[in-house]
């Protein structure tokens, strides 16, 4: 009896402990529902500095922009495409070409790409002109569409 | 050697300012980036370009009209027996002919809905659903082929008259004038004057001018307005 309590207790805890590391792993309709955020939030952004490089230049509003930019593309986007997110459903069925899973070298230097040209916008935010910002959020877009082209689904 | 009046000088600029935007389009939405804008701009030309060819279609020179040379299966089959003798378009070639109008068409009237995803939409996007300007996008991208493979078609055929039938379609298209063998009639091209032709020509550069104007939102007021203004949003 003595011997066989902290054997149950022990049993007990590893259950508990396993159940809690598999929550601790977040579903797949999580993560695609993280991933399909962050390109919202960027959305959101380059919105605020194409209103900027094309009309009336609010500095302040293009450093906190293309800071935020930055902030997203070193984040560590490619955690958001885990194995088991090739498929589903986040806020709505995944964008994702299931190649972005698999050319792990060719994303990867996309990838840097965006996250070179996003950390220069928001180097040249702070004290480039705004044909400077333009020119280098013309980059930064390029980037994106390199991207896109090849591993995102067209409706 | 004689030679033939076949393209008015309309007809010619229309043919070499779509060449030249088309591919000017191609490679601009290609590169992307900020040169989407002059994909944007180029296909609002386009636009105007088909508009005006549409109309010259009515107006313009004989060899220029549909109803001169739009025919049907009896007249395709004559002629690719050998048995036609027109001048401008031949019936086959008029295929040609409306399949690349209505391809490109197509593919300006839908960029004009459509959005590339980063930071361009076409002028009049804000008329639909993001949703469904986004399957517009899709639309956009997908038809392009087939306009590319009608090109390639188009052109195919003018290599295939140059090697094989030993006719040169390129140079009348830039001259205007096609040369006949000896002993051909030559056949009166026009029938109106001149002051005419260039009202004709006047007029529908207007008409082409206006649709612009509407495609590129001219009559819709202007694009909803930035999020976030940074006027009016608060200092957090």
């Amino acid at each position: 009896m003595k011997q066989v309590k902290p054997f149950l207790i022990a049993v007990a805890l590893s259950v508990t402990a396993s159940a809690f590391a598999q929550q601790a792993a977040p579903k797949p309709e999580t993560v695609i529902k993280w991933r399909q955020s962050v390109y919202q939030v960027l959305a959101w952004n380059s919105s605020r500095i194409k209103a900027n490089v094309d009309g009336q230049f609010n500095r302040e509003e293009v450093v906190r922009a293309a800071n935020s930019t930055a902030a997203i593309a070193n984040s560590g986007l490619g955690a958001l495409y885990a194995p088991g997110t090739e498929q589903g459903k986040g806020w709505h069925d995944t964008s994702a070409k299931p190649e972005i899973f698999k050319d792990g070298k060719k994303v990867g230097d996309l990838a840097g790409n965006f996250v070179r040209e996003a950390n220069e916008l928001a180097k040249i935010a702070v004290n480039g002109d705004q044909a400077a910002v333009k020119a280098q959020f013309g980059k930064l877009g390029q980037t994106c569409k390199a991207c896109h082209d090849d591993y995102k689904v067209k409706d | 050697m004689s030679r033939q009046r076949i393209w008015d000088l309309p007809t010619r600029l229309f043919h070499w300012s779509l060449v030249g935007a088309i591919v000017f389009a191609v490679v601009s939405g290609k590169i992307g980036g900020n040169w989407i804008e002059w994909h944007g701009r180029s296909g609002l030309f386009i636009l105007g370009l088909i508009i005006f060819r549409v109309i010259w279609g009515f107006v313009g020179s004989p060899t220029a009209r549909f109803a001169n040379f739009i025919r049907g299966p009896r007249a395709i089959k004559a002629y690719l027996k050998g048995e036609w003798h027109g001048v401008g378009h031949n019936p086959l070639g008029a295929l040609a002919v409306i399949g690349l109008l209505t391809l490109t068409a197509i593919q300006v009237f839908s960029g004009l809905f459509a959005n590339d995803d980063i930071a361009f939409a076409g002028p009049l996007a804000t008329l639909v659903s993001t949703e469904l300007s986004g399957q517009i996008t899709g639309a956009h991208v997908w038809l392009f082929n087939g306009l590319l493979a009608v090109v390639g078609l188009h052109v195919a055929a003018i290599v295939f008259y140059a090697r094989v039938k030993k006719t040169n379609l390129v140079l009348p298209m830039i001259t205007g004038y096609q040369a006949l063998n000896e002993g051909t009639p030559v056949v009166p091209h026009h029938k109106h004057s001149f002051v005419l032709r260039l009202a004709a020509f006047v007029a529908a550069s207007a008409i082409a001018s206006a649709g612009v104007y509407a495609a590129a939102g001219g009559f819709i007021g202007q694009p909803a307005p930035p999020p976030a203004d940074h006027q009016a949003a608060p200092a957090w």
